[in-house]
């Protein structure tokens, strides 16, 4: 802590949020508020003497509200910096502290939040963890039993800089408990709150047990754990250590504790698998080894800097295995348990990761970033014409449009991310997206829809999200129809409404509109543009007489594997149920007004050769088919 | 803006990952690649044991030469695993990078569809077919080259975030540490000892 405040390169802000992120890798701009401490941090010599006269007191979050500390407080005598901050909700404005602090003159009841912008080449994001809150499990009594603690009590109550300097007391009489039980899992691997296994918890509570222990002999302590998981190096050998000091490890989860109103008392009701049996137990007092669990603030955190997250809210990586703490967005690195319930070894390690991926491009003169951005066909732009339009602008998330009456719109390339929202929003395909053009596209399109199309499921899928989900699915051996197709843009912006009307010109049997969810986009907005236009396009299909079912649109995130492949499922159910008879005659029915539809594509600047070349492409399909004749 | 590709001929070259037994297991690559050779603008189509390892990367290299091939695709995992292994392997025998498509035959495929091992042959030569179809349609792109502001910014000050910020500024960056509470330390502040070596937290 210490190091890093004294580090002449590391610039410390701290009771500061981050409000906004904007720009790309190498390029971001943050808005950062640096919240009214209503302290001059450059007068504040941490002296305490505001805090020695303040007459108010309210619970200290840093010694989990079992201590009190002043509205002029530090968190804790070794805060790094060693600056006072005024709790201006606690605060009464008696102003004592002025006179206290005198002729130095550090505090100032004046003091606005500061909001300043920086320019960042890199971002590392470590927001950390937050604990699992037991007193949502009514049958451990937390909240209602005053000697029930959670470890993070227990962490400040064994400390010798903590409330009680280190002397464990019991809160509900202030005796020192001569019968310990910690129980594991406490909100973790319970299907009701976490499935998740919180990683440090069984370490955490031999830890626990083991200072009790050394600090005094005599004390009983049990450990209830389901597993006791010590995988890392030198864990093993420190639990072994443990047993060796006599604490009792039962394998069980307690279903109950109740208490002896009498004695403050507990008793943990318990099966013991050694035994074989139930047992009931009585302690002077318990300890809960809580879950992690994300930060309350996650989503905000999210999408403010745009991290996608993974099932349960962690923040989530580019790659499990190979890219660990990369986020999707390029130049955005994920350190610590914000990403994934983690201990201080893995935490630390994920730091330094962090410090060497976002070191590669800090270290570069230059970065390059894929050139899949739009261009306007000046030839076509109406604006250019002397009309106005701007739709192309409108659909932008970044602004990187700018249209004047008189001229074609302009991209300009730094700002345009590639999401291709104002392509598929050009009334009058005067736009295109490098590498995701409309002929090629449509190439696709055709090449999977030449065979049996009535038979197929074609899904248009975001390269972040529902691209991701289907990975997913198939990575998780998620079983789905094998007639599904699917073809990959970058967001579901992208998705024209040609396309769709094309898949069903062709005869395809369904259609899948799939992206992120809103709060997940890559493109800060995209995903409104294309939900927005799938909305258009559902009312439409519905009018046309098309069955329900037929087109769907579903937000599907890169950690929903599960949901891709039952939505593909659900789909093929609906095929099977209309049947092909009826799905022909349907096709045919709707054949004349899509065809009307489509149309409009065959005007992009390449669309004909790559109509010609598909049905070239199918001709060579069919031809390969006569022989095998499978 | 863009030049119509067929302007030249058009020599594509395809390749059909075996990834061992991943793709391999549940479909023949070899029928894939035969089927493949007749699309249209394909000179070669080939299966290979892993196209992402040195032998399969050296191979498609070689054939751009060999064959004078002027479009690659590779039918082999998802482009979020390889897109940038083989975007490389094209380049580094002078294609330009974006003239290379993938199919997606392993997680989109092979993997989903184990139990249906007919319908994933269909799906895997179709899923080719759209990569064949998309690529007679690339054009040559150059990457953008943006400038890069040497300052860092870690989000969150606990013993991840300051690890973190303490590297960075060892290598000589300037390090913006963001920290929403009015002191740095995180939960491990909180902490007393710390497992298995028992040394203090702060």
């Amino acid at each position: 802590m210490v190091d890093a405040a004294r580090h002449p390169k590391i610039d410390v802000r701290t009771y500061t949020n981050v409000e906004r992120v904007e720009g790309y890798v190498g390029n971001f701009k943050v808005q950062l508020r640096e919240k009214a401490r209503l302290v001059d941090v450059d007068r504040c010599n941490g002296c305490g003497e505001c805090a020695k006269v303040c007459p108010i007191e309210v619970p200290n979050y840093f010694e989990m509200n079992l201590a009190p500390r002043k509205a002029a407080y530090v968190a804790m005598s070794q805060s790094v910096p060693l600056k006072y901050t005024i709790d201006e909700e606690a605060c009464i404005h008696c102003y004592k502290c002025v006179e206290a602090c005198g002729p130095l003159d550090a505090i100032d009841f004046s003091q606005e939040d500061k909001v300043v912008w920086e320019d960042i080449g890199s971002i590392v994001v470590a927001t950390g963890f937050n604990h699992f809150d037991p007193s949502v499990i009514p049958e451990y009594g937390y909240g209602r039993f005053p000697n029930v603690i959670t470890a993070m009590e227990m962490e400040r109550l064994n400390n010798s800089a903590g409330p009680t300097v280190g002397n464990l007391i019991r809160p509900g009489d202030g005796k020192n408990p001569q019968r310990l039980a910690i129980i594991n899992c406490v909100g973790s691997r319970d299907k009701r709150f976490n499935p998740w296994c919180s990683n440090f918890c069984c370490m955490y509570a031999i830890k626990n047990a083991v200072l009790l222990k050394q600090a005094n002999p005599e004390m009983e302590i049990s450990i209830y754990y389901i597993d006791i998981r010590t995988p890392s190096k030198g864990y093993e050998e420190f639990y072994e250590r443990a047993r060796g000091m006599g604490i009792h490890f039962i394998q069980g989860r307690p279903s109950l504790i109740t208490q002896d109103d009498n004695t403050g008392n507990l008793f943990v009701h318990s099966e013991d698998v050694a035994l074989g049996r139930v047992i009931e137990k009585e302690y002077d007092m318990v300890m809960l080894n809580q879950a992690a669990v994300p930060q309350p603030d996650v989503d905000t955190v999210s999408s403010v800097l745009n991290i996608s997250q993974s099932p349960g809210g962690w923040f989530m990586e580019y790659h499990p295995k190979l890219r660990p703490v990369d986020s999707p967005t390029d130049g955005i690195f994920l350190a610590g348990a914000c990403q994934g319930q983690k201990d201080i070894p893995a935490s630390v390690s994920s730091g330094l990761a962090c410090a060497s991926r976002a070191g590669r491009i800090l270290h570069s003169e230059e970065w390059q970033i894929e050139p899949i951005i739009a261009q306007v066909w000046e030839d076509r732009c109406i604006s250019a014409q002397g009309k106005q339009c701007g739709l192309c602008a409108k659909a932008c998330p970044y602004g990187a449009i700018t249209v004047e009456t008189g001229k074609a719109a302009q991209v300009t390339t730094a700002k345009c991310h590639g999401c291709g929202g104002c392509v598929a929003e050009c009334p009058h395909n005067a736009i295109t997206q490098m590498h995701f053009t409309d002929a090629q596209i449509l190439a696709q399109i055709r090449a999977l829809l030449a065979e049996k199309p009535e038979e197929k499921i074609f899904a248009f899928r975001c390269q972040w999200c529902s691209y991701g989900g289907a990975d997913l699915a198939g990575t998780s051996h998620f079983d789905y129809s094998a007639n599904e197709r699917g073809i990959r843009v970058m967001c579901s912006a992208r998705m024209d409404s040609d396309f769709i009307y094309e898949a069903f010109r062709l005869g395809a049997g369904a259609v899948l509109y799939s992206g992120c969810h809103p709060q997940d986009c890559h493109y800060i907005t995209g995903q409104r543009v294309g939900a927005t236009r799938a909305d258009r396009l559902m009312k439409a299909f519905e009018k046309m007489g098309m069955s329900p079912g037929r087109f769907r649109v579903e937000w599907i995130s890169a950690a929903e594997g599960d949901k891709y492949s039952r939505v593909i499922n659900e789909m093929q159910e609906t095929l099977n149920a209309i049947g092909p008879e009826k799905l022909h005659e349907e096709n045919e029915m709707l054949r004349p007004e899509m065809e009307k539809r489509a149309r409009r594509m065959y005007e992009v600047p390449l669309v004909t050769e790559a109509s010609d070349y598909s049905d070239e492409m199918r001709q060579a399909m069919s031809d390969m088919e006569e022989p095998h004749g499978s | 803006m863009e030049d119509s590709p067929n302007k030249e001929e058009l020599r594509i070259g395809v390749y059909i990952c075996h990834c061992g037994s991943n793709i391999a297991g549940v479909i023949p690559p070899a029928e894939v690649a035969e089927w493949a050779s007749h699309l249209p603008g394909v000179v070669r189509a080939t299966d290979t044991l892993y196209a992402c390892a040195d032998s399969g990367q050296s191979l498609i290299k070689e054939d751009i030469k060999k064959y004078n091939l002027n479009r690659v695709v590779v039918s082999a995992c998802s482009v979020r695993m390889h897109e940038t292994t083989f975007r490389g392997a094209v380049s580094e025998a002078g294609l330009n990078p974006f003239l290379m498509e993938m199919a997606n035959i392993r997680e989109q495929c092979t993997w989903a569809h184990g139990h249906d091992k007919e319908g994933a042959l269909r799906k895997a030569k179709e899923l080719t077919a759209a990569a064949v179809a998309k690529a007679h349609f690339l054009a040559p792109l150059e990457f953008i080259t943006v400038p890069v502001t040497k300052r860092a910014m870690v989000v969150g000050g606990g013993v991840a975030g300051i690890s973190a910020a303490l590297d960075l500024a060892d290598q000589g960056i300037d390090t913006i540490l963001v920290e929403k509470e009015p002191t740095i330390g995180g939960v491990m502040a909180q902490l007393n000892k710390t497992f298995p070596t028992m040394d203090c937290s702060i």
